[in-house]
């Protein structure tokens, strides 16, 4: 380093002597390690070297100190060290210069046992604390029934305007969207049946019983529900709630329940609003593809559509709120430490919460078909 | 050291006319600072005083409202990436080690992007590095969530030391430590300024750095810079000096400092 060249120019290293006697001359850094390194195995080819002359070294950096280091320790002299080189090479030569510690390599067959032991845990946790969460829900719902006022109306109606009110554009964009989807592949397939009046049926009806909900609870999930677990586990991560939990209050009734119950507000009122918008997604695609004009298309959806197709959609929107904010928040209070954890335990809730969203929409489908709804 | 500086005629790193607005705030009003190299030097002030923004200044980090910094000659902002990566080591208030690479894996990121060395070669001058840094080989295999403390904040500095900077940028270094494992770092500092012959940039108000590692301190008050070693600052008449240089915690590490320069 002292007096290394200040030239941003690649810096040179030349070596050369006879016999046992080698010369260094330039820089010996990281940028000449590799070279100084092939040349020694050169001459060891020959010759052992015993003495190396370093007086002509015009830079010395520590990879550099570290070869002459070792070479040092394999009996190799060093001759005409400069006083500010010989620092240098103190400093390094009295660390310890052990290898790097390295993870010990665990085989791929221990890796599998593990992996599923971990997955069998983790599912076992999940299902604990899933049950814990509604179990506490319920209990903390039934208390505010009996005492009102412990409620927090203004964190639940911030947490409407958060997952509800600022979701509206990007859930009725999406719920127009998905109905021109499925009104052109219905109209595709009905069209060689002669039956493409009937795409309006099959867009209103799939919309009402089923996307309206399903597509609002998958936009809340990834929007929502990684909201609650990057905020609570930012407050996990920063110790606030420690903080919490020192003063005597529960993060429990201060964090979770506003947000479970916000949600279970906002969701169906979402869903509902994002039928209205695909049933108006469907109008524009009669009116364009089918030449329907408004006033038939929604005589059409009335003669369709029944208010129990509604009451199908809309029932499942509080269910899935429920199963949103309990994952988003529950992964929230696992964050442990670092900032780290917050993005993998986001990741997790929101992989959890639209595997559950889909897995429950499923079984309500087989529930509803059995009861003849 | 004064041979060393007498060679080196112009500053390693100099700023002038910096000037850091935050809205009407003048965080820095037309500083001018000049850095020897070889040196260490102390950056102090109070809370909230711009020490940090003037690191960032310093390191290129934070384009100053007007105002140039030249390092090594050249302004800051035309420096490619690779030559200021061997210009400038930083360490960051909270260490900043990249949490999904172990410590290891951190101090060789700069060496695997920069170097054509094998990974052997790499490994053993992470070693060192982490060796010359005050931690323990064994300690390579950790991840930084694993750290205490003091053992991120050598972690980093192992870091930024990977390259052989020739200056080397500590943001808070001895901050959140218990006063043992600080002035372990102290010692560290002043080691690694003596063997590598490292120019230091030291932002802290931890008064004893201030006192018995930093050549000359650069105070920073209402934007304005003052330099000049703990002696000469010790007279100066501003009342904020005045009162950081005299005031009740001062005395100890004055003390310490006595009996520091009467070790060296």
């Amino acid at each position: 380093m002292a007096g290394a060249s200040s030239k941003s120019s690649v810096p040179t290293l030349v070596i050369d002597g006879e016999g046992d006697r080698l010369a260094l001359a330039g820089v010996l850094g990281i940028r000449t390690l590799a070279q100084a390194r092939q040349a020694l195995e050169r001459w060891r080819k020959q010759r052992k070297p015993h003495v190396l002359d370093v007086g002509k070294l015009s830079g010395l950096d520590t990879p550099g100190a570290m070869f002459l280091c070792e070479l040092r320790d394999q009996h190799v002299e060093l001759a005409g060290v400069q006083p500010g080189h010989e620092a240098l090479l103190e400093l390094i030569g009295g660390l310890p210069r052990k290898p790097l510690a390295k993870p010990p390599a665990i085989p791929r067959w221990r890796q599998l046992v593990i992996q599923l032991g971990k997955g069998v845990d983790d599912l076992w946790r999940d299902s604990i604390d899933i049950i814990t969460f509604v179990g506490r829900t319920a209990s903390a719902f039934g208390q505010a029934l009996l005492h009102p006022s412990l409620l927090r109306p203004a964190s639940i109606s911030r947490q409407i305007a958060e997952t509800g009110i600022n979701a509206l554009p990007i859930v009725g964009v999406m719920a127009v969207m998905i109905s021109i989807v499925i009104g052109y592949q219905g109209l595709v397939q009905l069209r060689p049946l002669g039956g493409e009046d009937f795409t309006i049926n099959l867009v209103a009806i799939s919309v009402v019983r089923e996307m309206g909900v399903l597509i609002t609870a998958i936009i809340v999930a990834g929007r929502s529900g990684s909201a609650f677990t990057a905020e609570i586990g930012v407050m996990k991560a920063r110790e606030e709630i420690d903080a919490l939990h020192a003063m005597g209050l529960q993060p429990f009734d201060l964090l979770v329940l506003p947000r479970m119950i916000g949600l279970i507000i906002a969701l169906p009122l979402l869903a509902f609003f994002a039928d209205v918008m695909g049933l108006l997604g469907g109008a524009m695609m009669a009116q364009s593809l089918l030449h329907v004009a408004p006033q038939q298309y929604l005589e059409r959806v009335r003669m369709s559509v029944e208010m129990r197709d509604l009451f199908v959609g809309l029932i499942k929107a509080p269910v899935f709120a429920l199963f949103i904010a309990t994952v988003g928040c529950m992964h929230g209070l696992r964050v442990r430490g670092s900032a780290e954890s917050v993005g993998r335990e986001t990741t997790r809730a929101v992989v959890k919460a639209i595997f559950l969203v889909i897995v429950f929409d499923a079984l309500f489908s087989v529930f509803f078909d059995k009861v003849g709804l | 050291m004064s041979a060393a500086r007498a060679k080196h005629a112009e500053p390693i790193l100099s700023a002038r006319g910096i000037v850091n607005r935050f809205g009407k705030q003048r965080v820095h009003d037309k500083l001018d600072l000049d850095v020897e190299a070889g040196e260490i030097l102390g950056i102090a002030g109070g809370s909230g005083s711009g020490k940090t923004v003037l690191l960032k200044t310093l390191i290129g980090l934070h384009r100053p409202d007007s105002g140039k910094v030249l390092i090594d000659g050249k302004p800051i902002d035309t420096v490619d990436a690779r030559e200021k990566a061997e210009l400038i080591g930083a360490l960051f208030q909270q260490g900043a080690l990249f949490s999904s690479l172990s410590v290891a894996q951190n101090v060789m990121l700069p060496m695997r992007e920069y170097t054509s060395l094998p990974i052997s070669e790499q490994e053993k001058i992470a070693a060192v590095k982490i060796e010359l840094a005050g931690l323990s080989a064994d300690s390579a295999a950790k991840f930084p969530a694993q750290l205490s403390g003091g053992m991120v904040k050598r972690a980093a500095l192992a870091r930024a030391l990977a390259l052989d900077p020739k200056v080397l940028f500590l943001d808070e270094p001895t901050s959140d430590l218990d006063p043992l494992t600080a002035s372990g770092i102290d010692e560290l500092i002043v080691q690694l300024n003596r063997g590598l012959g490292i120019t230091v940039v030291i932002v802290t108000h931890d008064l004893t750095t201030l006192l018995s590692v930093c050549d000359r301190v650069a105070v920073l008050v209402d934007g304005k810079i003052t330099v000049g070693t703990v002696d000469k600052l010790a007279r100066s008449h501003d009342p904020w000096i005045r009162e950081f240089l005299h005031g009740p915690r001062a005395q100890g590490a004055m003390n310490a400092r006595r009996s520091s320069h009467g070790i060296r």
